[in-house]
């Protein structure tokens, strides 16, 4: 065990730390945001919302996310003539992929509301926002925080995928200096330690929310 | 006033519920409607603030038509009370901001004016206590006058009860229908759906007894218990008052 090599090597690993956050929290944000619009779509009665969102939630999740990333960075610029660069094309793959698992869970979290609130809430003269903002969204929310936080320290890992077009994000750093350095046992216990790290305290931070929203009710 | 005009409606395509209902229910009556379940009679109450769309006939609700596109449902909706058997009050708010949402956001009041006037009505129903509490904190009386509150917040020209009463701990069924039955003598026009014949006796003007999406025999209290012309309703009434 040499653990110098982590020490010397420490600020281009952590560089990447950075890309790979800034990778995970646009991801995280815009797939939540698209995957509320796909959930509510896919909530909906009139069918050409409804099936455009059902059509694009089973399609994304029917495909391997690095299959996504390859299409989006080799193929689109195929057909629109223009280069897309590596942090965009990553990004936008990321947020298409992931808000089709995102829009399931919103989904799921909102239909676990019985519909007598939803009842509730129209038979006092709320309108459809109003019975959402007020009544469903605050109770869905709760539900469904275990499972958007488990889906977010998902896409932190996923990002790693990012490699294929030659993203240097961490796990790639990580691999860089390994080639450089051949030091495989020590680089990539000190990746896991990182990644365990981060995720656990994604863990903790779901569990300490959903006690915060508990507190009073239920 | 609410005229319900040969109403039918169908869940789904093949699946018929109620069969041209005709029924008027005029200002400060109170109207029980009784019959076994499945027989229609949420739904016909579900359709008299447009809950469910019914597919055919009108429901006249004080001049105003239900489902006329022209209608502000909404508008509409919030002059009619409506209380559910199993309470459905927010879980995730208090009592005092269950009964204060409505005012707020659909009547547009001031937070302190909508808690005022929540806080008379609690006291009214006989639990100002409890309004710093969350639902679940409550006993299952308790949550149904402050549902039954959170209706008469809006200041309703209507109330409606669906099986007000069914959810409940048998002692703690006394305690709601004092309340109804108050709200009764007090001129409010309402339409219950209930299974107790006790309330009825007491305060209906009219019983109407439905079965499989009809209405079977309709009668003032009297008349209904005493004398039921229908065989269905005979052995309805046999069987519910022991």
């Amino acid at each position: 065990m040499d653990l110098s090599v982590i020490f010397r090597n420490f600020d281009f690993m952590f560089g990447g730390l950075i890309l790979t956050f800034q990778l995970a929290v646009i991801s995280i944000a815009g797939g939540l945001l698209l995957g509320i619009f796909l959930a509510l779509a896919r909530l909906s009665a009139r069918p050409w919302l409804y099936y455009p969102a059902t059509l694009y939630i089973h399609f994304f999740r029917g495909l391997p996310l690095i299959l996504v990333i390859f299409w989006l960075y080799f193929l689109v610029p195929v057909v629109t003539g223009k280069a897309m660069d590596e942090f965009t094309a990553a990004v936008v793959s990321f947020i298409a992929f992931e808000a089709a698992y995102f829009a399931e869970i919103i989904r799921a979290g909102i239909q676990s509301i019985s519909t007598g609130q939803t009842m509730a809430a129209y038979a006092g003269g709320l309108t459809f926002f109003q019975c959402a903002r007020h009544v469903i969204l605050p109770q869905a929310l709760r539900n469904m925080t275990p499972a958007l936080v488990t889906q977010a320290v998902v896409i932190f890992q996923d990002t790693s995928l990012a490699y294929v077009i030659g993203l240097r994000e961490f796990l790639r750093r990580v691999n860089l200096v390994d080639a450089r350095e051949a030091r495989s046992v020590e680089l990539y216990l000190f990746a896991g330690l990182i990644y365990f790290l981060f995720c656990s305290a994604g863990a903790v931070l779901s569990r300490r929310l959903e006690n915060c929203l508990q507190r009073d009710w239920a | 006033m609410i005229e319900i005009k040969n109403v039918s409606l169908w869940y789904g395509p093949r699946h018929q519920v109620l069969y041209g209902i005709d029924e008027t229910i005029a200002k400060g009556q109170t109207v029980v409607i009784c019959g076994p379940s499945g027989s229609g009679k949420s739904s016909l109450l579900r359709c008299i603030n447009g809950l469910s769309r019914f597919q055919s006939g009108e429901i006249i609700v004080d001049g105003v038509s239900v489902l006329d596109p022209a209608t502000n449902i909404h508008k509409l909706r919030s002059n009619i009370g409506m209380v559910f058997q199993h309470f459905e009050l927010y879980p995730h708010m208090t009592a005092l901001d269950n009964i204060t949402l409505a005012p707020i956001r659909v009547r547009k009041k001031s937070k302190s004016e909508a808690e005022k006037k929540a806080m008379e009505i609690l006291e009214r129903v006989g639990i100002p206590e409890q309004a710093r509490k969350h639902p679940a904190a409550l006993s299952g009386g308790q949550q149904q006058r402050v549902a039954i509150a959170r209706a008469l917040a809006m200041e309703p020209a209507i109330m409606l009860f669906d099986e007000p009463t069914s959810a409940l701990d048998p002692e703690m069924i006394k305690e709601v229908l004092d309340v109804m039955i108050d709200l009764a003598r007090e001129g409010m026009t309402m339409v219950v759906v209930t299974h107790e014949m006790g309330f009825a006796r007491k305060v209906a003007h009219k019983i109407i007894f439905m079965d499989n999406g009809r209405v079977v025999e309709k009668g003032d209290g009297q008349a209904f218990f005493e004398h039921p012309e229908n065989e269905r309703t005979r052995r309805f009434l046999n069987r519910i008052l022991i």
